[in-house]
């Protein structure tokens, strides 16, 4: 009985741990860039998949290709917001117009990099084996990439969290998030901290498509599921707040651990619950402000 | 120092300045005195970058920033305490000070400032681990005044800094915004206290529906039947 419900919990944290990652890079992307991002889970496929191909057509170690993914993420989520959501931010008048409008557009961004990926890449779902020795915790018996994955979200949550507390960009884009024009007025570039917001979550993802494509097999497909499951947490977490959705992935992650040793199925049915829920009960979520 | 000619504003379809003229020499304390709706908040805004004027111009120290976005007129030597402060409610009291340091030129002296700013308002070093949003009326103001001169300005522009506070903090906030004036720093600045307001600054404008209708030396105005019957309640 113990074995199984630490089981479960490690389980739990394990894909827990990915969903943070996921959620803190919507997070800065909705909660600062107000960008509700529907092409998040692109940027995850593409993370996935290049490190896939870098993996098994150049022998790249997965791990090692985050030092290449993470940064060109970075690059390019910066440029798009540069080129296409400033824009909209300037023509749009009012910010919740603005809201809706980047929200139509990042649905569009999502099928031009999905169908741009499946031209290359094609539809196969695709796999490869790393790290995949098991590991034994407690009676529980996990692979070791399993374990890595926890790890590196872990330590990239910390970092993050680190980055935003004690370095000068963190605090403006923290600053940017709470008021942006008072932000304004302190000497903050807005649209410069906007830009990085956006290129930060787009890094985000990359890196938790790299670590999902050490656990999970990857295809072109893969990303709605995600996006998804970030707006999920995020709103579960509480909107804009990044240590919120840090613990709202954990906590995700915990109850789809418990909902898939009832019934592996339903896990996905579960954070449509609970999410229908919380937007009754307490649209705020768990760390956020009215 | 800072030269307003002609400028015109809207929000929207709405004109809310009508050819302002403004003039503030250095080491002055300028009042600009309206009701409710007159402009003032407009005014600011539009030196301070928030919005750009229609049509007219600004200048600070011989350079134009009427087109200017926010943080280069910082970066410039003007620092803006908005209405009600606009302190970043979840930042401790002495983050939000160093976010008033952000442009480079204050950020290597960040540390040392803010020692500074502790020694005008000391309780601000009490509560400086406080998040601002945990912060009295009284310490949201100073530190929105605080964090305004961690850029180091040449020119404050203050909106209202005494609004809704107790009388001993207002005197008190008065006391701090003449003494800025003696360690070099030009003060514009937006009052509900008329009479506190025309008694220490040097010169006033008096906005009336977006256009200035009055403007001189406080003394003579503190005198004009206008003025006492419309703000003083004479």
């Amino acid at each position: 009985m113990l074995v199984t419900f630490l089981d479960i919990v490690i389980a739990g944290l394990l894909l827990g741990g990915l969903y943070a990652l996921i959620a803190m890079g919507l997070s800065l992307q909705y909660g600062v860039a107000r960008v509700l991002n529907i092409s998040h889970g692109e940027f995850i496929m593409l993370g996935a998949l290049t490190t896939w191909a870098f993996y098994t057509a150049f022998d790249i170690n997965p791990l090692a290709a985050l030092a290449i993914c993470g940064p060109l993420a970075f690059i390019l989520g910066f440029i798009i917001h540069r080129t296409l959501y400033k824009r909209l931010l300037n023509s749009s008048g009012s910010l919740a117009l603005f809201e809706g409008n980047s929200m139509l557009a990042s649905f569009g961004l999502m099928f031009i990099v999905q169908n741009l990926a499946l031209m290359f890449w094609g539809p196969e779902i695709r796999g490869y084996s790393y790290l995949a020795f098991p590991v034994d915790l407690a009676g529980a018996v996990f692979g070791a990439n399993r374990l890595v994955t926890l790890g590196f979200a872990i330590l990239i949550g910390l970092t993050f969290y680190f980055f935003l507390t004690r370095t000068r960009i963190g605090k403006a884009i923290r600053a940017a998030a709470q008021d942006p024009a008072a932000a304004g007025i302190m000497g903050v570039d807005i649209n410069n901290v906007l830009a990085i917001c956006f290129g930060l979550g787009a890094a985000m993802a990359a890196i938790a498509g790299m670590l999902i494509s050490m656990s999970y097999p990857v295809h072109t497909g893969m990303g709605l599921e995600y996006t998804i499951i970030a707006i999920i947490v995020v709103v579960l977490g509480g909107l804009g707040s990044i240590p919120g959705s840090f613990i709202g992935g954990l906590l995700l992650g915990l109850i789809g651990s418990i909902v898939t040793y009832f019934e592996p199925g339903l896990a996905l049915a579960a954070y449509y619950v609970i999410f229908i829920l919380l937007l009754l009960v307490k649209p705020t979520g768990l760390m956020g402000k009215s | 120092m800072l030269e307003i000619r002609a400028v015109n504003a809207c929000y929207g379809k709405i004109q809310a300045l009508w050819d302002v003229c403004l003039e503030v020499r250095e080491a002055e304390i300028i009042a600009l005195v309206g009701s409710n709706g007159a402009g003032k908040t407009t005014l600011l805004h539009i030196i301070s970058g928030m919005l750009h004027p229609v049509s007219g111009s600004v200048t600070f120290l011989g350079r134009q920033i009427d087109n200017l976005p926010p943080h280069s007129i910082v970066e410039l030597g003007i620092s803006h305490v908005p209405e009600g402060g606009r302190v970043f409610p979840d930042m401790t009291a002495r983050e939000n000070l160093e976010m008033g340091a952000y442009p480079s030129r204050a950020w290597k002296h960040r540390v040392k400032t803010i020692e500074q700013v502790y020694q005008i308002f000391p309780r601000l070093k009490e509560r400086e681990k406080q998040l601002a949003r945990t912060l009295s009326g009284g310490e949201h103001q100073m530190l929105a005044i605080g964090r305004a001169l961690m850029s180091k300005p040449k020119l404050c522009l203050f909106d209202e800094p005494s609004y809704g506070l107790a009388p001993l903090l207002v005197a008190e906030i008065f006391r701090t915004i003449q003494s800025l004036r003696d360690q070099g720093i030009t003060v514009l600045l937006i009052e509900q206290n008329v009479r506190h307001t025309l008694e220490i600054a040097d010169r006033a404008y008096v906005l009336e529906n977006g256009r200035v209708c009055m403007e001189g030396d406080c003394a003579e105005l503190l005198q004009s039947d206008h003025v006492k019957k419309a703000y003083l309640g004479l």
